[in-house]
């Protein structure tokens, strides 16, 4: 049957097909070649310095504006971060496929036992948890304590005209309706915030429901996102839940007024934020790990918490580390007046000052990039 | 006897207008997507979106041309490693596999077909960018092409077993290899279904986002080398919706606007090439 000549048929057949796959590669290799601006050499000579985060979905926009007013005068640094969450921004850092992370919790003990170096924890930006809601008739803030917020989600206060909310708002004329709670339905880091924040006012919060990006929820219905969350909100008269302080106030939403441990009642800004930053500076670790929640301070606003920027102590390429240590330590100072623009507040000086001591940490072969 | 003839004229009217209202349900998701993408991606759409790289919030003017070019390199790189073990595999099942071996590739191209794309994402995380230790577009479409393979493969299968049996038996009889049958006879008659095939496999991944997250990642600047991360449209998308800030998902119903365009463009291109290449019958 096979009179041919087969072997010369296959022959021929193989190089077809492998001239296709090698034209497929050329082709694509040609298509990745140095291409535009990005890659130009500078006048100096040096070749561009590439640095690549990945983490935290919450800074994303500010980081962003960071890296692009960076360049404006040091255009040979190409700093790219991109949002992939906390966890993943963890584990790269870990795995070392990235110079730098993002992260909205600081790592555990346990995760820093798998760091194969010593990992810097280096708070950024501030972010707040605001309580917003849908009272018809209200017109001004809301005011809440710990554990009346505490018992609304656990489902225990279900009226508006509970008399404990009625007692701590006489000046408000509150509907008679039904409390509806909206919560986050995904996984997140402002419900990390709320959860702890809730575990550490209320002991029966703790003991039912805990701390976590997401948690079995006592009571209410599930929004996606803030925006899910807020939408909700929305469209039914007497709910309540929690969005990101800069999405609330980006969207004009009602903020609640939260009763902070001075007693006092303080609403989600970007001042009493950064209040709650410097409140808690004092418990900080050395390692500047810290959470911001239940703060003290007179001005401090409860529900707030970091987001950090992870880094190795000792790095391995000296151009690299020199530019992130530059990178880290402009926005540390100019990079803070972006952070107001976009809703994000900035961290106080005496905090500033401890971040400034570790970025000194950083080197090369025992080299600071910064003295 | 009429009434009997009535009844069934009312009865073939009654399903046929049942078909064209099962036709119209399954159209208005299609048009109704379109027309969505379509009102809220126009307004985005300006000269920038295609020549610049994306703005910072706040910033104006900027555009997402990194990413449609990220998008079509790593679509081509794809379809570079996908398409020749794809056809061969299925020229391998269609003409030459027997038993066994044979059952056990198409079975295993079943199940990659049905495996989730995100756990090929993961895979190749932990093979090639752990080893590499970076992200990069090589990874991004080594994962798209594990998705494309067993989708060109199994067309390419169905389609060869279209040709008839009588022009195998009529070049074997001729005195033709069963190599040269195949090229000369088979995949001859068969090219305009494989080239469709092939089109819709790459039409199809061109929207996948998440094999792209842990392989390609995404990147603000131009693509730069094959060892480099790289930006794309699906993962512009994702990024940019989950932010609080209205601009960026302008941006983001503009790149979904373009991808869509994309896919759709490549989809009827199949079709036309299809129709050219089996003009003659």
């Amino acid at each position: 049957m096979e009179s041919g000549k087969p072997g010369r048929s296959i022959a021929r057949r193989v190089t077809g097909i492998l001239g296709v796959l090698v034209g497929g590669i050329l082709l694509a290799a040609v298509a990745c070649a140095p291409w535009g601006e990005e890659r130009r050499i500078e006048p100096g000579g040096k070749p561009p310095v590439h640095l690549l985060g990945v983490g935290a979905s919450f800074p994303y926009p500010l980081y962003s504006k960071w890296i692009e007013e960076y360049r404006k005068f040091n255009p040979h640094v190409n700093i790219d971060y991109q949002s992939i969450g906390s966890s993943g921004g963890i584990n790269n850092i870990l795995r070392g496929t990235v110079d730098f992370a993002g992260s909205d919790a600081p790592m555990t003990d346990e995760q820093l036992a798998r760091a194969p170096a010593p990992i810097f924890h280096l708070p950024s930006v501030a972010g707040a948890v605001a309580i917003t809601y849908n009272l018809p008739g209200v017109d001004k803030d809301l005011k809440l304590t710990p554990q009346v917020l505490a018992d609304i989600f656990l489902g225990n206060i279900t009226e508006w005209r509970d008399p404990e909310l009625t007692s701590l708002n006489p000046e408000l004329d509150l509907p008679d309706m039904g409390i509806t709670v909206v919560r986050r339905s995904d996984g997140s880091g402002t419900t990390k915030i709320f959860t702890e924040y809730l575990s550490k006012v209320s002991p029966v919060w703790a003991e039912r429901v805990g701390t976590g990006t997401s948690v079995e929820w006592p009571t209410g219905i599930g929004g996606k996102g803030n925006e899910g969350v807020a939408g909700t909100i929305k469209q039914i008269p007497g709910s309540i839940g929690y969005v990101e302080m800069a999405y609330a106030t980006q969207n004009g939403l009602p903020r609640a007024l939260i009763q902070n441990r001075a007693g006092r009642f303080v609403g989600p800004t970007l001042e009493t934020t950064t209040a709650a930053a410097a409140g808690a500076a004092v418990q900080m670790l050395e390692d500047m790990r810290v959470s911001l929640t239940d703060a003290p301070g007179e001005d401090s606003y409860p529900i707030a918490g970091y987001t950090y920027l992870l880094v190795y102590r000792d790095q391995h390429n000296q151009r690299r580390g020199e530019a992130l240590a530059h990178f880290l330590w402009w926005a540390l100072h100019d990079g803070q007046e972006h952070a107001r623009e976009l809703l994000y507040a900035p961290l106080p000086d005496n905090v500033v000052k401890m971040a400034e001591a570790k970025i000194k940490e950083i080197n090369y072969k025992g080299q600071p990039f910064i003295e | 006897m009429v009434s009997r003839g009535l009844k069934r004229k009312l009865w073939n009217r009654f399903m046929l207008a049942l078909t064209v209202v099962a036709t119209a349900a399954a159209l208005v998701p299609l048009a109704s997507i379109l027309y969505y993408v379509a009102v809220r991606g126009l307004p985005a759409l300006n000269l920038d979106f295609f020549t610049k790289l994306p703005a910072a919030v706040g910033e104006p003017g900027g555009g997402l041309a990194n990413a449609i070019l990220g998008t079509i390199i790593l679509v081509l790189l794809a379809g570079a490693m996908a398409v020749p073990v794809g056809i061969l595999t299925g020229i391998y099942l269609a003409e030459f596999g027997r038993g066994r071996l044979a059952w056990t590739v198409r079975f295993l191209c079943d199940v990659l077909t049905g495996v989730p794309s995100i756990i090929v994402g993961i895979v190749v995380y932990s093979t090639v960018v752990l080893t590499m230790k970076r992200f990069s577009a090589l990874a991004g479409g080594i994962a798209l092409a594990i998705i494309m393979i067993p989708l060109v493969a199994r067309t390419t299968e169905e389609i060869l077993r279209l040709v008839p049996q009588s022009l195998r038996e009529a070049s074997l009889a001729l005195g033709a290899t069963r190599v040269r049958t195949v090229r000369s006879v088979v995949l001859r008659s068969a090219m305009g279904g494989i080239i469709t095939g092939v089109m819709l496999a790459t039409a199809r991944i061109a929207g996948e986002t998440a094999p792209l997250l842990f392989t390609a990642l995404n990147s603000r600047y131009w693509p730069g080398g094959l060892t480099d991360h790289i930006a794309s449209l699906p993962v512009y998308i994702f990024t940019y919706s989950t932010t609080p800030y209205e601009e960026l998902h302008r941006l983001a119903w503009g790149a979904a606007l373009i991808l869509v365009v994309m896919v759709l463009t490549t989809s009827i291109a199949a079709r036309l090439a299809a129709r050219r290449l089996n003009g003659g019958r």
